[in-house]
């Protein structure tokens, strides 16, 4: 135990967490690097038990609350029946780390004895590495983290970093909404210059993602069918008042863009045009969310105090040893993310860095200060008394797991919108405060109830069906998201790392490759028609001034995954002073001619266009969906299949099937790739050769991608399917490749 | 529009008709509301030219002022227009084309600009407006097997909140094969449509006797890409059979093949197609690049319009080309002209359109509009009008925040037979 705190001490002095002294929560940020699954099994409090112990799943205190919520909402309808053991494997596998499972998993997971499997393979999920993966993409589309926005990579990296990691969600979404600082160096000021840290957008973007309340419409009048006046809106706007997108620039160059504060304020009251100018004043900011008062005090607050004392006092009493020849035991019992993230420095050296790092944010803030404001509004939003944060949460992940959400839309709570279920949603939101508002826990809790394992029901008729899910008496059916499908396809079809053997796929093919032949001896007049036709050079120079509408280009690019690993996108980027230094010895004369020249020598430049023939071994890879950038490029198959631009605000995922969808699957290279048999798949000594075995082969192809037992009428079927084909190999695909393409695989079961 | 608007009777609005109502000319207003106006066009072929294309050296010369730069204005069919020297087969179609040269932009910054220019609206920080194609394909059915929207050669703006339905179909380049309209490379087309029956079939048996109709959705989509794929309507896509005569027509180029596909598209029932083309950023040596732009787009263009106007589809179909911003008048230190968005051209032809008009001009050097200043959403508004779209039509956000069709536009009616 003693071993343990300290160990997560060693972890807290990260740089990351302690170079923003933002005021009081500081110290959550540094127990928020011990909040991971790793140091929970072993830290698990007295005030956590209650709901982390795993637990029958017919007492789940929330399947009793939804029981009598829904007694008392008259709902007489039997409830469908819990999944079995393999579909709640796949459902989960989907849920928690964003695609289906192996057959290796398969074995693992039938392994455990029964009593415990369920609850054992959702512990190990929450600790996979995926499972920041997959809920980095549910936080992507709820903050709209768009890697092509300003600061917009750094702040992908912060929340993947904070999931990892169990940073609590009051302590993440404190973090993005206070923090000032230079984008691509401060990573949460991503989230302010994604809205260009506009104060009327913010106010919008804040309510909405933070307390599922849409106030934004009063934003130029009384909301037509609510309560919030434009005079709340403004208060609220209020908050972002002074904050300002800064750019610095240099000679024509913007050096640094920045999320910063002055002493002006944007938001006046009254609005533009209503009474005189000379009226409008400087907006007084005010919190228009009803809060629980000073007089209330709830259970579920007492409990979180008492978890964040301990937390506090933990970290106290591991600041009071001191740091010697101590830390390398410390670390060498430390399990391997603690180590990672500390990755073997010295205490000492992590805390000069951080402190280097203090300075830095500090200078990049150069002449601008930073106002109580917006700390004051990140402390609103998540105290524990405003229960607008907790609900709000609570419903998009409820929503995203089980189907449905107590509030519909998620993000419309309203007067008249009220939950269906207040009762467990209170219990859910207060539990998930009362656990320091622990993502992993509240997903735990979640599905570990039956009204997360139940079986769908699309056999019954329609109002019925819809009243079951409405209550959550059964779930509703959902379609795999994009990247689940992508990954899932990747999976069952081997294609994470090759799976022919080396030569067995050569291929001849042309490849046309543009040239640079260096600059011409001929001076200005050397453009002629054929340097500017089309996606060739014209293509070119436009995808340099507008990166975001590059070229698409021929062929199956539009299915492949570009792996970008999230840490590159931190570090090494501060090197704006040193640019000023260098910039400044020159004229501006000189500068202009360097541009110039440069200009010159692309315009001038000869090109050659030259068809290579070359001889590749075909023999294809693909990386996890997770790990791209996004939202992919237009026409991706990421964003085919739903995944949001994320640029506006309420933009919910499109779960439409479509044509483009279908041409995709059914033409496209991942699925035949996936449906292929290669040489090194389990699969293919069961296909062919001396041990061939058609029922096992079919066997393993059901288990592989539908996670499940065929029935022997299924084996039947599938062997008239291979057998139709010239040869088993060619059968085996055409099976996958049916399979890959059908609703048992598109839909969780 | 404030009350005080609605009260005023037609006399008293003709009476005023000088003044302007909320920067709207009170002609146009008058026009607009008084016309019953029959839709002509059925199909919209958009031009965008990326990087911003000079005004002073395309269709508003300014022969003998010192902004004139390096080309010579010539005479077209249409008595009285004058258009630059680098389009001399164009310049023999001019009877069917329209200009308008006073369209009065507000941004001259390469992102805020395209996105204006395509979508009508001025880029907003949480809501993302949809392209003027997606808006046509929202209002307009599919006509025949082929998608109603279809970009060429680049990307063309996202449908947003109207819905992938109303996304572009991209062909990466004409007479380039879509991979993802035929079966994969080595699957024959018998043992590729043996896969669709076994599919078909183990669909339907998971389907069985469902009531969700999210599970019958998707084998629908299914079927709508197998009709495509199996659709004759796709030979518009292939250009082999093109005659070597109407290639060269065109002038044998990318763009040129672009031009010949968008005619076919057109002509398979396509509403929208977009011809995209980059290079016009002419920072640096702008007169020999516009020579060589209109090697390329005269000859293309010309025939297109010559094409349509012989076929008959040319009333029905409004050609219109659009690109950022105009150009300085002012000529820089590298015989190049800059970003200018005060005034700039567009060039239309067909839909319905008199042809042989020019709408406004620009001040003697071309810096501001002189004459009957458009601005920008009024060019999609009569893209619009063109079709019978009601501009003003409003459609739901996610938000639940009604948002019109284009930006507050007014169609320019004087274009309009």
């Amino acid at each position: 135990m003693t071993l343990n705190r300290r160990t997560i001490f060693a972890a807290s002095k990260s740089p990351a967490l302690v170079c923003l002294s933002l005021g009081s929560f500081a110290l959550t940020a540094l127990v928020a690097a011990f909040l991971n699954p790793v140091a929970q099994a072993a830290e698990k409090g007295p005030a956590t038990k209650a709901s982390v112990r795993p637990q029958a799943a017919a007492e789940h205190p929330v399947d009793m609350l939804l029981a009598s919520e829904n007694t008392e909402r008259g709902i007489t309808l039997e409830p469908a029946p819990v999944i079995d053991d393999l579909t709640f494997l796949r459902r989960i596998s989907i849920d928690l780390i964003g695609r289906i499972p192996t057959q290796a998993e398969i074995d693992e997971y039938m392994a455990i004895p029964q009593a415990r499997r369920r609850i054992a393979t959702i512990d190990k999920m929450l600790a996979d590495d995926r499972f920041g993966d997959k809920w980095t993409a549910f936080f992507a589309d709820m903050l709209r983290l768009r890697n092509n926005a300003e600061g917009g990579p750094q702040l992908f990296n912060f929340v993947h970093k904070a999931i990892k990691s169990g940073m609590p969600s009051d302590e993440m979404c404190r973090r993005l909404i206070a923090t000032n600082g230079k984008a691509g160096f401060t990573p949460e000021v991503g989230f302010l210059l994604g809205d260009a840290a506009d104060p009327m957008a913010l106010a919008g973007v804040t309510s909405q993602v933070f307390l599922g309340v849409r106030i934004s419409c009063a934003q130029c009048h009384d909301h037509p069918f609510d309560v919030w006046k434009r005079e709340d809106f403004y208060g609220f706007a209020a908050y972002f008042s002074r904050t300002k997108r800064v750019e610095r620039r240099f000679k024509m160059q913007i050096l640094s863009i920045s999320a910063l504060e002055d002493d002006k304020d944007a938001i006046l009251w009254p609005p533009e045009g209503v009474g005189k100018k000379e009226d409008r004043k400087p907006m007084k900011a005010r919190f228009p969310f009803a809060m629980l008062g000073a007089d209330e005090n709830p259970e579920y607050i007492a409990r979180l105090r008492e978890l964040r004392a301990q937390q506090q006092s933990l970290v106290a009493r591991a600041n009071a040893k001191p740091a010697g020849a101590e830390v390398d035991d410390l670390l060498e019992s430390a399990s391997d993310t603690v180590k990672k993230t500390t990755s073997g420095k010295s205490i000492d050296a992590i805390t000069a860095e951080a402190k280097k790092d203090a300075e830095k944010v500090k200078g990049a803030a150069g002449g601008y200060s930073t106002t109580e404001l917006r700390q004051e509004l990140a402390r609103l939003i998540t105290d524990p008394r405003n229960r607008f944060f907790s609900r709000s949460l609570v419903n998009r992940v409820w929503y995203d797991l089980v189907g449905h959400s107590f509030v519909v839309p998620v993000d419309d709570f309203s007067e008249k919108n009220q939950p269906s279920h207040p009762k467990t949603l209170d219990y859910l939101a207060d539990e998930f405060v009362a656990n320091g508002y622990d993502f992993r826990q509240l997903v735990r809790m979640i599905v570990s109830t039956n009204a997360y394992q139940r079986a769908h029901v699309p056999q019954a008729e329609e109002a019925v069906r819809q009243e079951m899910e409405a209550n959550f008496l059964a779930t509703p059916m959902r379609r795999m998201l994009s990247e689940v499908l992508f990954d899932s396809i990747v999976t069952g079809g081997h294609l994470f790392d090759v799976k022919h053997e080396a030569g067995k796929n050569m291929k001849t093919v042309w490849q046309e490759s543009r040239v640079i032949k260096g600059p011409s001896a001929r001076g200005g007049a050397v453009v002629d028609a054929g340097k500017l036709e089309g996606g060739a050079a014209g293509g070119a120079m436009m995808a340099k001034l507008t990166p975001e509408k590059a070229a698409p280009k021929a062929g199956y690019d539009l299915e492949a995954a570009i792996e970008e690993t999230f840490e590159e996108a931190l570090g090494g980027k501060d090197d704006d002073e040193a640019m000023v230094d260098k910039m400044a010895v020159k004229s501006s004369e000189e500068i202009e001619a360097e541009r110039m020249a440069m200009e010159r020598q692309r315009l001038t430049a000869d090109y050659i266009d030259r068809f290579v023939k070359a001889i590749i071994d075909d023999n294809p890879k693909f990386a996890s969906s997770y790990r791209m950038p996004s939202p992919a490029p237009d026409g991706h198959f990421l964003r085919v299949f739903g995944q949001p631009e994320r640029s506006q605000l309420g933009e919910t995922r499109d779960h439409l099937p479509s044509m483009r969808q279908a041409l995709m699957m059914l033409n496209g290279r991942l699925t035949h790739e996936a449906s292929r048999v290669g040489e090194l798949e389990p699969l293919y000594p069961l296909v062919t050769g001396k041990k061939a075995d058609l029922d096992a082969a079919v066997k393993l192809v059901y288990r592989e991608l539908l996670t499940r037992e065929p029935s022997a009428d299924e084996i039947k079927d599938a062997r008239d399917v291979i057998a139709a084909s010239d040869n088993p190999l060619d059968g085996v695909a055409d099976f996958r490749w049916v399979i890959l393409n059908s609703n048992e695989f598109r839909f969780i079961p | 529009m404030s009350c005080f608007d609605y009260k005023m009777t037609r006399r008293s609005l003709l009476a005023a008709s000088s003044a302007t109502l909320l920067g709207m000319q009170v002609r146009d207003l008058l026009a607009y509301a008084g016309t019953s106006h029959e839709a002509k066009a059925e199909h919209v072929i958009l031009f965008w030219n990326g990087g911003g294309m000079t005004h002073l050296d395309t269709w508003d010369p300014k022969p003998g002022r010192p902004t004139q730069g390096e080309l010579e204005p010539i005479a077209t069919s249409a008595p009285g227009i004058q258009i630059s020297e680098i389009f001399p087969e164009l310049a023999k179609q001019m009877h069917h084309c329209s200009l308008i040269r006073s369209i009065a932009g507000t941004n001259g910054d390469h992102g805020r600009a395209t996105y204006q220019l395509q979508t009508s609206y001025n880029q907003s920080s949480n809501v993302r407006h949809p392209g003027i194609g997606s808006v046509v394909a929202h209002e307009r059915n599919q006509m025949g097997d082929l998608p109603a929207y279809i970009s060429i050669s680049g990307r063309a703006a996202n449908a947003s909140y109207l819905g992938q339905r109303c996304e572009a179909y991209f062909v990466a380049e004409p007479g380039s094969r879509d991979p993802y309209l035929a079966f994969p490379e080595g699957i024959a087309q018998t043992r590729g449509n043996r896969r669709l029956e076994v599919l078909a079939r183990y669909n339907d048996k998971f389907t069985a006797k469902a009531t969700d109709t999210k599970l019958g959705s998707n084998q629908t989509a299914i079927e709508d890409a197998v009709k495509l794929m199996r659709s004759p309507a796709l030979e518009a896509f292939d250009l082999d059979k093109v005659p070597t005569s109407e290639l060269n027509s065109y002038g044998d180029t990318t763009f040129g093949r672009g031009c010949i596909l968008a005619k076919r598209l057109v002509q398979q029932g396509v509403r929208f197609v977009q011809v995209n083309r980059g290079g016009f950023d002419t920072h640096t040596g702008n007169f020999p690049a516009m020579r060589a732009h209109g090697e390329v787009m005269d000859p293309a263009l010309a025939s297109l319009v010559r094409d349509l106007a012989e076929s008959g589809m040319l009333k029905k179909t409004l050609i219109i080309m659009l690109s950022e911003f105009g150009r300085t008048p002012n000529i820089n230190m590298n015989a190049g002209r800059d970003h200018w968005a005060s005034v700039f051209s567009c060039f239309l032809a067909g839909g319905g359109l008199k042809g042989g008009t020019v709408i406004g001009s620009s001040d003697k050097d071309g810096y501001n509009p002189e004459d009957r200043p458009v601005q920008v959403p009024d060019i999609h508004a009569t893209i619009c009008h063109a079709l019978g779209i009601d501009p003003k039509k409003e459609v739901m956000t996610p938000l639940q925040r009604p948002m019109k069709l284009v930006d507050n536009g007014t169609p320019v009616m004087e274009l309009f037979a």
